[in-house]
């Protein structure tokens, strides 16, 4: 029986080694998790602006996951996280308890620690933000101090918003937040900036190409220290001279040639 | 385990609405704590009582000032006026549900979210192998 949900959300499909990764750090600490998620299983906010849609996308997640059986459910997104709690548990009520992946992989440290055996040398800044309920501007920390060889460097920023998405739409808001975390990789002598979301890390991934620093994910990063091989694909079709070329005429026409030139090339080929 | 407590995204917004208007005095300290106010060009030299009197215009059905509307549309969830509101409004949620009604009024506009659906089914397709299609969507 499937112990738990891994709720990885909607915009997680440009990352699914992030989700492949997620899914095996549970099942090394114990916890058999499948993921969920897509249009399918959406909280609504991507329709937010229109409630009435984005409600009955939420009530059919929410109905899913209560008829599934399992006893919990893992978050990634952190939207998805605040609404599991407000709009839709107020609603529709939660069979399951629920906890965000990194406070799940935290809460079972003793089993994950023993496996972090690689060393990772790496000094790292982590993009906080304020107003983050999940749980995760202690533990993503927490579990990175367990990696060999890494080193967390403090920094007191903490950028607006819960993670980079709400910030991409105010004219500068996004700006300032990326210069403000590479003033504090400066500041500490840090060579690698670690996301936490989804939507951090497709907004940050591009500082490579110029700031000369690394953008990883928390997850990538355990990842390296266990010892299993991995591809962040995003980052090298975003940071890539030709997106479509790295990604390949084959691969784009598996996909819907028409969907990719109108949906994704745009957004890789962001300056 | 937890039951619901309304039975509609309806009946929360009526309800959370109604307390919210009888518990806000507008002493505006949510507005000053806010780290977007630097991003709302109609907010700057803006009263922050006034300002979130205007708020609670949009939460009414009304159409606020430009500033309590260029507010709203600002707002990125950062949830620092929680603590610092004295009457535990969780102005987070105000802006919020005064967002709802602005968008669906017409008076700030909507999120174009038309294609967003459609662009996480292509990065599925591209990112997810046909097992993972199946199993994870």
């Amino acid at each position: 029986m499937t112990d738990a949900l891994f709720w990885y959300g909607c915009n997680m499909t440009r990352h699914a080694e992030i989700i492949r990764l997620g899914t095996r750090m549970l099942q090394a600490v114990g916890v058999g998790a499948q993921p969920v998620g897509g249009p399918a299983a959406c909280c609504g906010s991507p329709k937010e602006s229109t409630p009435r849609i984005a409600e009955g996308m939420a009530n059919r997640t929410m109905q899913r996951f209560n008829q599934s059986g399992a006893a919990q459910v893992i978050t990634w997104c952190p939207t998805c996280h605040m609404n599991l709690d407000d709009f839709m548990g107020a609603t529709q009520g939660k069979q399951a308890d629920s906890a965000h992946l990194a406070q799940v992989l935290w809460d079972r440290r003793q089993e994950l620690a023993p496996l972090l055996t690689q060393q990772v040398g790496a000094r790292v800044v982590i993009d906080l933000h304020m107003g983050n309920g999940t749980g995760v501007n202690q533990a993503v920390p927490g579990l990175l101090r367990l990696i060999p060889g890494l080193e967390v460097m403090d920094h007191p920023y903490r950028a607006p918003s819960y993670m980079c998405f709400g910030l991409a739409s105010i004219p500068g808001a996004l700006e300032d937040a990326r210069a403000n975390m590479l003033a504090a990789m400066e500041q500490t002598g840090a060579d690698t900036l670690v996301t936490i979301f989804h939507s951090c890390h497709r907004e940050l991934v591009g500082l490579e190409r110029h700031a000369g620093i690394r953008v990883l994910n928390w997850v990538h990063l355990l990842a390296e220290s266990l010892g299993w091989p991995y591809q962040d694909e995003y980052k090298a079709w975003r940071n890539s001279t030709d997106p479509e070329a790295a990604i390949g005429a084959e691969r784009i026409a598996a996909a819907g040639e028409d969907a990719v030139r109108r949906l994704v090339l745009p957004e890789l080929r962001r300056p | 385990m937890v039951a619901p407590r309304y039975a509609d995204w309806a009946a929360l917004r009526a309800a959370e609405s109604a307390r919210i208007l009888a518990a806000c005095s507008a002493c505006g300290a949510c507005f000053e704590a806010c780290p977007m106010i630097a991003y709302v060009p109609d907010a700057q030299g803006a009263a922050a009582s006034d300002t979130v009197r205007g708020v609670l215009s949009l939460l009414q059905g009304g159409q606020g000032d430009a500033a309590a509307r260029g507010w709203v549309a600002a707002c990125t969830r950062s949830a620092v006026c929680i603590p610092a509101c004295p009457e535990a409004v969780d102005p987070m949620l105000m802006l919020r549900l005064a967002k709802f009604n602005a968008q669906e009024s017409g008076v700030i506009p909507p999120r174009d979210a038309r294609d967003a659906m459609a662009r996480v089914k292509a990065f599925a397709r591209l990112g997810f192998t046909e097992a993972e299609q199946k199993d994870w969507l």
